[in-house]
């Protein structure tokens, strides 16, 4: 059994157990940190943990590698910043420590304690603020050895490429009420707006709600309420009602337009549709600027309070608290009462500015008090040993020869907050400097959005719960429950004392960080603004200065009053930056999610998978690309016959005496002419004469037509008919989307005829189905058209099947098949088909600029129909004639196969080569044992059939001669066998 | 993410629709016209800093092509409606 005296040898630090704290004293849990172990107990952060076994140095910084201590421990600055496991940058304040969890420092080297890289401070001056700009760029080739070795010296943890992907998810929430931040101020939000009937989601990054009443003392308030300002009577009315659903560990990253937030829980995204939106985000404690401001053992009050309320810790033995508010007081107060060396309290003010309930009793107690007194310097290598004071004289200036130094081991700073209201900046919110406050306060939101508690400069917490009850009521009647509460607009607000020093900075002459995130001092912020950079906006991108992992939360505020010190404006003229999204950080994991592509697949999908496919992504389709050999594919439907699956073909059915009118008007060809029973190719082109779309049309009977479109192009197909449609073309035409109702597979071959007519009653024969013809008949028991078409050169007939039996008929058809030699054929079989005949493929062959008179579809293009579209463009186009042509080529050298893409070129005169073409399509085609392809070129040369040209092939030229006309059965024989 | 307000199905996120630019009418009798005033229905478009009426599809719903009038600048959508001859 472990006694209390093992307990204090392990965790030195720990202070006796008490109410409200977080851990369970009762377990004892172990972890490494850089390789050495301690312990902790559940509930502990990595941090609590650590400063209970007395470790002061967690991180050593980004640019001079100084150590550096806890500061915030809030989640909000970067010194805590560790590795755990295969994790970088996490926050060692916030992380529950886990047993066997393997944290190290990072951006050490070798290690935390002896890091070489620390002497890159001597050579600082060498490194001036924006030194990356100006230096290492030349020589240039040097450039990756310059890279590396920053990279080695700056950036934060590792992340390793062998980590397995983590688990990741998204959450889609609708509510009326979105309150962020479960302080005193968001908790009754929350609950008044409950109570008039919203639902209310109640986000906090904490482990629980509560706020700062968690660990602070509430102040004492001149006025009594009824209503509780207890944090577990507020935590209990929370779990009471329904209409609230509370997510801690939870942070809200941003707002969006029409009130759509994201917030981040671990490895989930929310993304959240509010009607209306309570900020309670509370506010960031402001840090000091001094000489050696960032030694470990500097830190923030609330810091202090968390780890000793929550986690029982106490990062030190004798204290000296800088302040400037009744803040500080109170945290004197605290500590004292629970028997810590309070070992003086450095006030700017004067005695009588300080109005604190607890002077008294410390004075009386003997705490030293330095009124009228500031902090110079932190005094250490690499914790805080004592500190220098001096006095302010009566011009407020200090009195350097009344410096003296205190021996301590913490200090602890409270000298003013920053309100967190990037979420009401988003919004749209707009803040001001309040002088008299010394904070930049909310003045205004937008409809709907309502800033409460700390974020809107209220402290005291009878006053905070009293505005948020009000905000609570309006956020609820903004979203539809209950009435405005009119008296909320009238408030003449409340009257708060100052907190916040405007001091900012105190001068001296060793380093004063201004930003812990990437090591920038004030005197770097004076050298970038007498470098020019004296906007708030340029001075931050130059300095990066809030652009680290803190995101402003320690540094926007004291830099703002640095530039409008050194350019003699005010704060309110020097203005903020803008405040974007993410407002913590968010790992790319969950911002990513799961991977939810959305692919369709066609009926035949599985029947694909089962016999060997190799699935290839084609549009919005997963499509079979091969079985294994698509030569060999493309030979059986030369040869005998083949089964492709074209289901992801747009079909699309037009009915209405209005249908021939619409084809006319939609398609360059013509259309009032095609009698029932017959198919026509089909090209559609938009009002600048360019290609969109192709496919075949089928006449089917009276007033019913049915479409097909090309697998990519179908939604957009759809689409751009209902625009025409709806548009005032759509009298007498009614317009169904068939894609997914009817599967359609490609029977090819000279032996498809055959394959058919074992399954069907209908008479196959050439001269009662011939070419480009439509058919209803029953394929193996199922109702189906049969479009007898063939796009790879070959008799060949298309079956649309109703999807529900699709498998049905593939099965019959395959079965059928069997006794003539049948395979399946995958896209990539069907692309050298249709290559050999020389048919296009729209969007491959053709781009944004391809016309049908260029495009080798002249033929197609009917200019004698009255108005269609594309008519103007294309009466132009012919009248001009086309400058190039899209064109068949064959290859010189049979076993040379150019990419799709290369360019075609000449020679100039001075060596260079003059693009003049580029290559579409290209395959070796296996029944012509040729290279061939398409390409365009100018008119001049692609016009002449056997005109040799040059294709730019890697490191070498490879010679191709032009081709008229299909490669492969040129009169079209096999088609109409 | 944008909200839009679809005549027929109500409130929606943006994603579910797609953007057919801003209300303009394909010419009655194009074969009267000449290439600059062709060009000009083609390629010269308003390109306003301020509300306009705008073309959406309800892609992922309803199918429905309608007008919204919305703020280029704010991004505020003042209303949305189905499209009438009127409207042409």
């Amino acid at each position: 059994m472990r006694t209390e005296q093992d307990t204090l040898t392990i965790m030195p630090n720990r202070l006796q157990a008490k109410q409200g704290e977080v851990i369970d004293r009762s377990t004892t849990i172990r972890f490494t940190f850089d390789g050495r172990e301690y312990s902790a107990h559940p509930g502990d952060t990595v941090a609590s943990a650590l400063t209970a076994a007395g470790v002061k140095v967690l991180s050593r910084s980004f640019k001079y590698h100084r150590p550096r201590g806890l500061l915030c421990c809030a989640g909000h600055c970067p010194n805590c910043l560790v590795q755990i496991g295969d994790e970088p940058n996490v926050r060692a304040c916030t992380r529950p420590v886990e047993a066997g969890m393997e944290v190290q420092a990072q951006n050490v080297w070798p290690s935390l304690k002896r890091d070489l890289l620390s002497l890159t401070e001597l050579g600082s001056r060498f490194m001036p603020v924006g030194f990356y700009y100006k230096t290492f760029i030349r020589p240039q080739k040097l450039w990756p050895l310059y890279e590396h070795t920053l990279r080695h010296a700056a950036g934060l943890g590792e992340a390793h490429i062998d980590t397995p992907p983590g688990e990741f998810d998204k959450q889609y929430l609708h509510t009326d009420v979105v309150v962020a931040g479960g302080g005193p101020a968001g908790i009754s939000a929350a609950l008044t707006a409950a109570e008039a009937g919203a639902q209310v989601l109640l986000f906090d990054e904490n482990p629980t709600l509560g706020g700062h009443l968690r660990f602070t003392i509430p102040l004492e308030s001149p006025s009594s309420t009824e209503v509780s300002k207890d944090s577990p009577e507020l935590l209990e009315a929370v779990n009471q009602q329904p209409n609230i659903t509370v997510f801690t560990d939870t942070s809200v990253l941003g707002w969006y337009q029409d009130n759509w937030l994201c917030a981040v829980k671990g490895t989930r995204l929310l993304k959240i549709r509010t009607k209306s939106m309570v900020v309670a985000t509370g506010a960031y404690e402001m840090p000091l600027i001094f000489d050696n401001n960032d030694l470990p053992g500097v830190m923030l009050g609330g810091a202090v309070q968390r780890l000793v309320h929550l986690f029982g810790v106490l990062p030190g033995k004798q204290v000296v608290i800088v302040t400037a508010n009744e803040d500080g007081w109170d945290l004197a107060a605290d500590l004292h009462s629970l028997g810590v060396n309070v070992a003086a309290i450095v006030d700017e003010r004067e005695p009588n500015a300080c109005a604190s309930p607890y002077r008294d009793g410390l004075v009386n107690a003997g705490v030293p008090v330095f009124y009228r007194h500031i902090i110079l310097e932190a005094i250490g290598s690499s914790a805080v040993r004592g500190v220098m004071i001096a006095r302010l004289d009566e011009h407020s200036k200090i009195s350097r020869v009344t410096t003296q130094s205190l021996q301590c081991d913490l200090i602890v700073t409270s000298i003013g907050w920053t309100p967190a209201t990037e979420l009401a900046y988003m919004a749209g919110g707009k803040s001001e400097y309040n002088s008299d406050r010394a904070e930049i306060l909310p003045v205004s939101t937008p409809p709907g959005i309502y800033v409460v508690g700390r974020a809107a400069g209220i402290h005291v917490v009878d006053s905070q719960i009293t505005e948020a009850q009000q905000a609570g009521s309006n956020a609820a009647a903004f979203a539809g429950f209950g009435e405005f509460d009119e008296a909320a607009a009238q408030s003449p607000g409340v009257i708060e004392p100052r907190r916040t020093s405007d001091r900012v900075c105190v001068p001296g002459n060793k380093k004063r960080f201004v930003c812990y995130c990437e090591d920038v001092t004030d005197q770097d912020v004076e050298t970038a603004i007498a470098e020019g950079y004296d906007s708030i906006e340029l001075l931050k991108r130059y300095s990066t200065i809030s652009m680290g992992p803190c995101q402003g939360a320690m540094c926007s505020m004291n830099t703002i009053h640095l530039c409008a010190r050194a350019n003699g404006s005010t704060v309110q003229e020097t203005g903020t930056t803008t405040a974007r999204p993410p407002i913590t950080p968010v790992t790319l994991g969950a911002l990513a999610g799961q991977n939810m592509e959305p692919v369709q697949i066609t009926p035949i999908h599985q029947w694909h998978l089962d016999h060997s496919a190799d699935m290839m992504v084609a549009g919005l389709w997963l499509r079979p690309n091969h079985y294994g050999n698509p030569v060999a594919e493309a030979l059986c439907v030369r040869n005998r016959v083949g089964l492709i699956d074209v289901s992801p073909l747009g079909k699309l059915q037009l009915t209405g005496p209005g249908v021939p009118e619409l084809l006319e008007r939609i398609y360059i060809n013509q259309w009032r002419n095609l009698r029932a029973g017959r198919v026509r190719y089909g090209v559609m082109c938009n009002d600048e004469g360019v290609v969109l779309n192709d496919g075949v049309c089928a006449h089917l009977r009276d007033d019913t037509w049915y479409m097909t479109t090309t697998s990519t192009g179908a939604t957009t197909v759809f689409e751009w008919l209902q625009w025409w449609l709806q548009s005032g073309w759509g009298e007498g035409v009614h317009l169904t989307d068939l894609t997914d109702n009817y599967s359609a597979f490609n029977v090819a071959g000279p032996q498809s005829r055959a394959v058919l007519e074992k399954l069907t009653d209908r008479n196959l024969a050439n001269k009662a189905f011939p070419y480009m013809r439509i058919r209803s008949a029953r394929i193996a028991g199922v109702l189906c058209r049969l479009l007898r078409i063939g796009f790879t050169g070959e008799l060949s007939y298309e079956v649309h099947c109703p999807s529900g039996y699709a498998v049905h008929v593939w099965e019959a058809l395959m079965d059928a098949g069997r006794e003539f030699g049948i395979a399946p054929f995958g896209v990539e079989a069907q692309r050298i088909l249709r290559l050999e005949k020389g048919h296009i493929i729209v969007g491959q062959d053709t781009d944004a600029m391809s016309d049908p008179l260029s495009a080798n579809m002249a033929w197609a293009v009917k200019l004698d129909k009255p108005d269609f579209l594309g008519k103007p463009s294309l009466m132009r186009i012919f009248a001009e004639g086309p400058k190039q042509l899209l064109v068949g080529f064959k290859m010189v050298e049979p076993d040379v196969v150019p990419a799709e893409g290369l360019q075609i070129v000449v020679p100039e005169m001075d060596g260079q080569l003059e693009i003049i073409g580029w290559v579409t399509s290209s395959r070796f085609s296996p029944t012509l044992e040729e290279v061939i392809g398409l390409c365009w070129l100018p008119t001049e040369i692609a016009s002449q059939n056997g005109t040799s040209f040059s294709i730019r092939m890697d490191g070498h030229i490879a010679e191709a001669r032009v081709h008229h006309g299909a490669f492969y059965d040129p009169d079209g024989e096999r088609l109409r066998m | 993410m944008l909200l839009l307000t679809c005549p027929n199905c109500g409130d929606r996120n943006v994603s579910e629709f797609h953007f057919g630019g801003e209300l303009s009418s394909r010419p009655k009798d194009p074969s009267a016209l000449s290439d600059a005033e062709w060009a000009n229905y083609l390629y010269m478009h308003n390109n306003v800093m301020d509300a306009q009426t705008e073309w959406w599809h309800h892609n992922a719903g309803c199918g429905l092509w309608f007008l919204a009038d919305r703020h280029t600048q704010t991004n505020e959508v003042i209303k949305t409606y189905p499209y009438t001859k009127r409207d042409a």
